[in-house]
């Protein structure tokens, strides 16, 4: 308790700016100051949302938002980590791939949709691949950045000791990579749902990207906050809970700047 | 009292190094030899290949041209094991783990490996810090885990880059005289370098001067100060002697390794 | 770069192609695609709509780019602008700015602003948190010396903070350049009637496969020269900097 207070008092500017905003918001609306078609009043958004959620609409979009991405970082993470492993350890490979990578990073992954439709059945299969193709690079890029940066004198320390070839992998290579493939799939994990409401948007009818455009389709402006709000939530439970992971998993790692 | 067989021979090593399209000589055939259970030094100005030297003896580095020579009494253990002067301990690991990092890849079983981490752990002075990691170690300490590594291999030979050098000098006083403990108690041979000629006269039983690049050997001493030794050698008139003695020979090493960074 | 692994995947596709190996419905020879897009761009409309994107990044740059340095430096130097502030960047930066889109559509009708603004919120953060990030990671030290040698206030902000920032801002410009363009393509394919991502969404809807890929070719190609010419930039103009780091 006497934590919490603390902490309280040495951030009531960043907790009391959201509440002030919101109460200078639900006056504002409800005066008629912003107009309410616009900005509904927080209250009745909060409404709304515990109306979605009643009704199981909200869970519904939500669970498949969840599963798309769910299913696109698994296969983004596993190819990634396995092709940025390859990539940081074989000069060859990185240097064949890396003009190829270079040109299809910057791509909105959205843009995909269209070539994925053609390679594989149209629905589900085809959002999935969409989600996880930005993803596959970030988290590729980042793993062969980890390895590549790996201290030259650690590395000549353990071979040293006796560490070869598979030894050496799985004691110095892997471990050490392990702080960047860590953020890269936390960074990917975030793009996946970037990409995820954006492939929604264009052509699913179920999932949180889809509800929000059929709520502005039908100009149903509390429905699209609420939704709205339930993304960002997702986001930062995807971005910031991976984080907060980071410390248990990785005792090691000390973190440099502070932020995520 | 060191025998007298050669424990570490080296014939007319040389090493050249490919940089930017050019070769570069870094050591000049080499010759020396360390006898067993000597401590030997191996003093020279920045350039002169010292770390080179230590890196072929440790078979990290290929040379070029001569032969390095080994003697192994024990079949079974390693032939050297290098104290690092960056420490280069796996950060991912814990101290007593980075201890047992060489036993682990030799296939030592684990009682027998957690027996001897326990047992270096205890000579440099870490025990309480065997589950610490790396990162949560002061500089000194981080260097007493990199020497408790190389001695839990007990090899035929521990060699030492500069391991000293990145200490502050209050931390290196006192390590100085944990080396000599130590060694005083393991009776191994060593091959230490180092730049700083008041440690190598502190620790070694010789002394190799190596010239600068490309490194010769210029000169080879005997330490003549007795043994067991302690701090208190710096304040005899045989050190002062010693060390004047070398250091004007050392100087003009240094001062034509500073000239060629001029660009001469 | 080496082109030889590029340059083999293309043959391998030309060849695939025409002999049908795979549908040359749904992947065009890279001929055709070259040849079609040489034809519009000398007919002038691939070169039009590429402008449009182009101007519309060019806006949305515009309108991130300075309040984002500023209010990333303001947060950096003053501690109350930064609790009051950060809640709103942590809690929107994880949010897909495409979802922005729908709210900006209603406020501001379907039409450029909106799309400009999607564009430039993504560029915003990027920079905002860039450039906060170069304020709080650089050394420390430096701040002593500058107060050691008589720079306070102000000039220790012109003269200390800010070069010291400017590698860092660098980056967050040249990030949030990359995100706005990628914004803009998405919300282009998604919701307007020009621009290169509307191209291509357009030639998917009609199947006229070549014209989708070539529009395609010219937002990968925009989207590689603007990351690697803005990284070489950054290294002329920055050249104490080490180290750019890529991404």
């Amino acid at each position: 308790m006497r934590a919490l207070g603390r902490w309280l008092a040495e951030h009531w500017i960043a907790v009391g700016s959201p509440i002030v905003l919101l109460v200078v918001w639900e006056r504002a609306s409800a005066t008629g100051l912003l107009r309410e078609a616009f900005f509904p009043r927080p209250s009745t958004i909060v409404a709304h949302l515990r109306q979605l959620a009643a009704d199981g609409t909200l869970w519904r979009h939500t669970a498949a938002t969840l599963a798309r991405i769910g299913w696109a970082f698994a296969l983004a993470a596993v190819l990634g980590v396995g092709i940025g492993l390859a990539m940081g350890l074989w000069r060859r490979l990185r240097e064949g791939l890396d003009p190829v990578f270079a040109v299809i990073y910057p791509i909105p992954s959205v843009l995909f949709l269209p070539l994925v439709s053609f390679l594989v059945p149209p629905g589900e299969i085809a959002l999935v691949v969409t989600t996880a193709v930005t993803s596959f690079f970030l988290i590729a890029f980042t793993t062969t950045h980890g390895v590549r940066q790996i201290d030259r004198l650690v590395v000549e320390a353990a071979v040293h000791y006796g560490a070869r070839g598979w030894r050496l992998f799985a004691t110095v290579l892997l471990p050490g990579a392990l702080p960047f493939i860590f953020t890269g799939l936390r960074l990917g994990l975030g793009f996946a749902l970037i990409v995820v409401v954006a492939v929604e948007i264009v052509s699913a009818s179920r999932g949180l990207g889809a509800l929000l455009w059929l709520s502005w389709q039908i100009l149903k402006v509390e429905d699209m906050y609420a939704t709205f709000f339930v993304i960002a939530l997702l986001g930062a439970v995807l971005s910031y809970g991976l984080a907060a992971l980071r410390a248990r998993l990785l005792p090691w790692v000390q973190d440099v700047a502070g932020r995520p | 009292m060191p025998t007298r067989a050669p424990k570490v021979l080296v014939s007319e090593v040389s090493v050249t190094f490919e940089s930017h399209g050019r070769s570069v000589l870094a050591l000049d055939r080499i010759s020396l030899q360390a006898n067993a259970g000597e401590f030997l030094c191996i003093v020279g100005p920045s350039g002169s290949g010292k770390s080179t030297l230590l890196r072929v003896l440790a078979g990290l580095l290929r040379q070029s041209a001569g032969a390095v020579r080994i003697e192994a009494d024990r079949p079974g253990t390693p032939l050297t094991a290098m104290v690092f002067q960056e420490h280069a301990l796996l950060p991912w690991r814990t101290v007593r783990d980075n201890v047992t990092f060489g036993l682990e890849n030799r296939g030592v079983p684990r009682a027998e490996r957690d027996a001897r981490a326990r047992e270096m752990l205890a000579m440099v002075g870490l025990t309480r810090f065997a589950r610490h990691y790396p990162h949560q170690l002061s500089g000194g300490m981080k260097q007493r885990v990199g020497i408790a590594r190389a001695l839990a291999n007990d090899p035929e030979v521990l060699l030492m880059d500069e391991p000293l050098a990145a200490l502050d000098a209050q931390t290196r006083t006192i390590m100085q005289e944990e080396l000599l403990r130590i060694w005083a108690t393991l009776g191994k041979t060593v091959v230490y370098v180092t730049h700083s000629l008041e440690e190598a006269l502190l620790l070694g039983d010789r002394i190799v001067l190596l010239t600068s690049r490309p490194g010769r050997v210029s000169h080879v001493y005997p330490v003549d100060l007795g043994r067991p030794r302690g701090l208190e050698v710096r304040g005899s008139p045989a050190y002062g002697a010693l060390l004047e003695k070398i250091w004007s020979q050392l100087r003009d090493e240094v001062l034509r390794a500073m000239a060629e960074d001029r660009g001469a | 770069m080496s082109l030889a692994v590029p340059a083999a995947l293309l043959a391998l596709w030309e060849l695939c192609s025409r002999l049908a190996i795979i549908s040359p419905r749904y992947f065009p020879p890279p001929t055709t695609v070259g040849w079609v897009l040489v034809d519009r761009v000398a007919a002038g409309d691939l070169g039009a709509q590429s402008l449009i994107t182009l101007t519309r990044l060019a806006f949305a740059f515009a309108l991130a780019a300075l309040p984002g340095v500023i209010l990333g430096l303001l947060m950096g130097v003053a501690r109350p602008v930064r609790d009051a502030v950060e809640p709103y960047i942590a809690f929107i930066f994880p949010v897909p700015k495409i979802a922005l889109l729908p709210f900006l559509l209603i406020i501001l009708g379907v039409g450029e602003p909106a799309f400009v603004l999607t564009g430039a919120t993504s560029a915003f953060f990027q920079i905002v948190i860039s450039t906060l990030g170069g304020v709080q990671t650089m050394d420390p030290r430096l701040l002593e010396v500058g107060r050691n040698y008589g720079a306070h206030g102000p000039r220790l902000f012109w003269k200390v903070i800010l070069p010291a920032a400017l590698p860092a801002i660098f980056t967050g410009l040249r990030l949030g350049l990359g995100l706005a363009l990628v914004a803009l393509v998405a919300v282009e394919f998604i919701a307007a009637k020009s621009g290169l991502g509307h191209l291509v969404y357009r030639h998917w809807q009609m199947l006229s496969t070549p014209e989708m890929y070539a529009a395609f070719a010219i937002v990968g190609a925009l989207g590689l020269v603007l990351t690697r010419g803005l990284q070489a930039l950054q290294a002329r103009v920055l050249t104490w900097q080490e180290d750019i780091g890529r991404v």
